[in-house]
C-alpha cells in the first residue's frame, strides 16, 4: 500500500528510531537522566512555568523592565464563582491596599488569598530581586475551576439530590512598581468623538 | 453504591391523574367517552354524553380534591434558558461586587491595621491572654468554683506592694513585669 513505506526504506526507518549506539553512548544500556521520573508529582501547570522565563540582560539604554511575579494556589475548597468576586476586587490594586481589603472581609476566600499574597511577596523579595516589599502591585489576578467532585445530597422523604463540591484555582501575578492610575469612565463626549471619528474615516472603496 | 427513590404518594398520583383526565375532557369535551368526535356525524340528543359526564362529576366529587391542591398543575416555572451573557449581567452588576472598605487605618499602638468602630485585632489577643494568664492565677487561689470572694481584687506585678487603698481586697500575684497597657491606678 502507498502508507507504508517499500520494504528497504522501512527497515532503515525503523533502525533510525531504535538507534541502539544511542543507549551504549553513555554507558548503561538504561540511562536514568533520559528518562521522565515524574510519576508521583502531578503535572507542572502553565502558571507556575511563568516563573522559569530568564530575560537576557538589558541593554544600558533600554528601559528598567519591572519584576514580574507569579504565585497561584490549587485546589481552594471554595466555589469559583464565589472567588471571583474577591479576585475583581483586588486587581489593580496595590499589595498593601490588598491585604487590607482582604483582612477585613468576611468571606472564606478572602484568608486564603491574603496567604497566597504574601507567600507571592516573600517570593519576589527572596528570589526575585525586587527591592521594596510594597512596591508591588497586582496586574492579574484570576480564578479557574479545579476538579468537581459529585455527591448524594438527602433530603427529607427518603429523596435525594446530587451535588457538587466544588473547588478552585487562584492565580496572581504581581509586577514591581506603583499601580496604573484607574482609566477614566468613559464619558459622553469621548463616545460622540469616537462617533464624529468613525463617521470622518468613512472611505469609497474600489475608486481611484 | 444502591440509591432507593420512594415513588410518589399514590394519592398524589390518582390526583394528578385525574387533573389530567379532567384537563383532556375539558378540551376535547365528548371525545373521550362512548361517542363519536363531535365534529364527525353527531345524533341531536345530547343525552348520553351529559349522563355519562354527570356520573364522572359524581365519582370524582366523592373522592375529594380540594382546588388548593388542583392548583399545583400551574405553578410557575422559566420558559427559555437564560443565556451567560444574561447571567454575566446579573452576577456582575456593581451591586453585587464586593464593596471596597474605606474605614480602614493604623492601630497607633501596634501598628497593624484595624478598622475604625472595632478594637485592634493585635491589642485585643494581647489583653486575651493577659487575662487568661490572670483568671489561671485566681483559679488557684480559689480552688474550686463558687469560691470567689466578696471584695474586689487587684492584679500587683513584679516588684509592687499593696497601697493604703487596697486594703480590703485580695490580691492577685502574676509574676512578670506589668505590661505598658496595664495601668495602675
Amino acid at each position: 500500500s502507498p502508507i507504508f513505506p517499500s520494504g528497504a526504506a522501512w527497515a532503515r526507518g525503523l533502525l533510525s528510531w531504535a538507534r541502539p549506539e544511542r543507549w551504549l553512548a553513555s554507558g548503561s544500556l538504561f540511562p536514568l537522566s533520559c528518562i521522565h521520573t515524574s510519576t508521583s508529582l502531578q503535572k507542572i501547570g502553565k502558571w507556575e512555568k511563568k516563573n522559569r522565563i530568564v530575560y537576557p540582560p538589558q541593554l544600558p539604554g533600554e528601559p528598567r523592565r519591572p519584576a514580574e511575579i507569579y504565585h497561584c494556589r490549587r485546589e481552594i475548597k471554595y466555589s469559583n464563582d464565589k472567588m471571583w468576586y474577591l479576585a475583581k476586587l483586588i486587581k489593580g490594586m496595590s499589595i498593601d491596599q490588598a491585604l487590607a481589603q482582604l483582612e477585613f472581609s468576611d468571606k472564606k476566600g478572602a484568608k486564603v488569598i491574603r496567604e497566597v499574597l504574601l507567600e507571592a511577596q516573600e517570593m519576589a523579595v527572596r528570589k526575585h530581586n525586587v527591592e521594596f516589599k510594597s512596591n508591588l502591585h497586582i496586574a492579574e489576578s484570576q480564578t479557574g475551576r479545579g476538579r468537581y467532585v459529585k455527591r448524594v445530597r438527602y433530603h427529607g422523604k427518603g429523596m435525594f439530590g446530587m451535588m457538587k463540591i466544588t473547588r478552585c484555582h487562584y492565580f496572581v501575578k504581581l509586577v514591581e512598581g506603583p499601580p496604573p492610575p484607574p482609566e477614566p469612565p468613559r464619558t459622553g463626549f469621548d463616545q460622540a468623538k469616537e462617533y464624529v471619528q468613525q463617521l470622518r474615516n468613512r472611505t469609497l472603496v474600489h475608486t481611484l | 453504591v444502591l440509591v432507593l427513590v420512594r415513588s410518589p404518594l399514590p394519592r398524589l398520583r390518582a390526583l394528578l391523574q385525574r387533573c389530567w383526565g379532567r384537563l383532556e375532557r375539558g378540551l376535547w369535551p365528548g371525545v373521550f367517552g362512548d361517542r363519536s368526535p363531535p365534529w364527525g356525524p353527531a345524533l341531536a340528543v345530547q343525552g348520553p354524553a351529559l349522563v355519562s359526564e354527570g356520573i364522572n362529576d359524581a365519582g370524582e366529587s366523592s373522592t375529594e380534591a380540594p382546588s388548593l391542591l388542583e392548583s399545583i398543575v400551574w405553578m410557575a416555572a422559566p420558559k427559555h434558558r437564560r443565556t451567560i451573557e444574561v447571567n454575566r449581567c446579573r452576577r456582575r452588576h456593581p451591586t453585587k461586587l464586593v464593596e471596597i472598605k474605606r474605614n480602614i487605618d493604623v492601630c497607633p499602638e501596634c501598628g497593624n491595621l484595624k478598622q475604625k468602630h472595632v478594637l485592634c485585632g493585635y491589642c485585643y489577643a494581647k489583653v486575651k491572654e493577659e487575662t487568661r494568664l490572670i483568671r489561671m492565677e485566681i483559679y488557684k487561689k480559689e480552688g474550686g468554683p463558687f469560691n470567689a470572694p466578696a471584695v474586689e481584687t487587684v492584679v500587683l506585678y513584679e516588684g509592687e506592694k499593696p497601697t493604703e487603698k487596697d486594703e480590703g481586697k485580695r490580691i492577685i500575684e502574676r509574676a512578670r513585669k506589668r505590661p505598658s497597657w496595664f495601668v495602675q491606678n
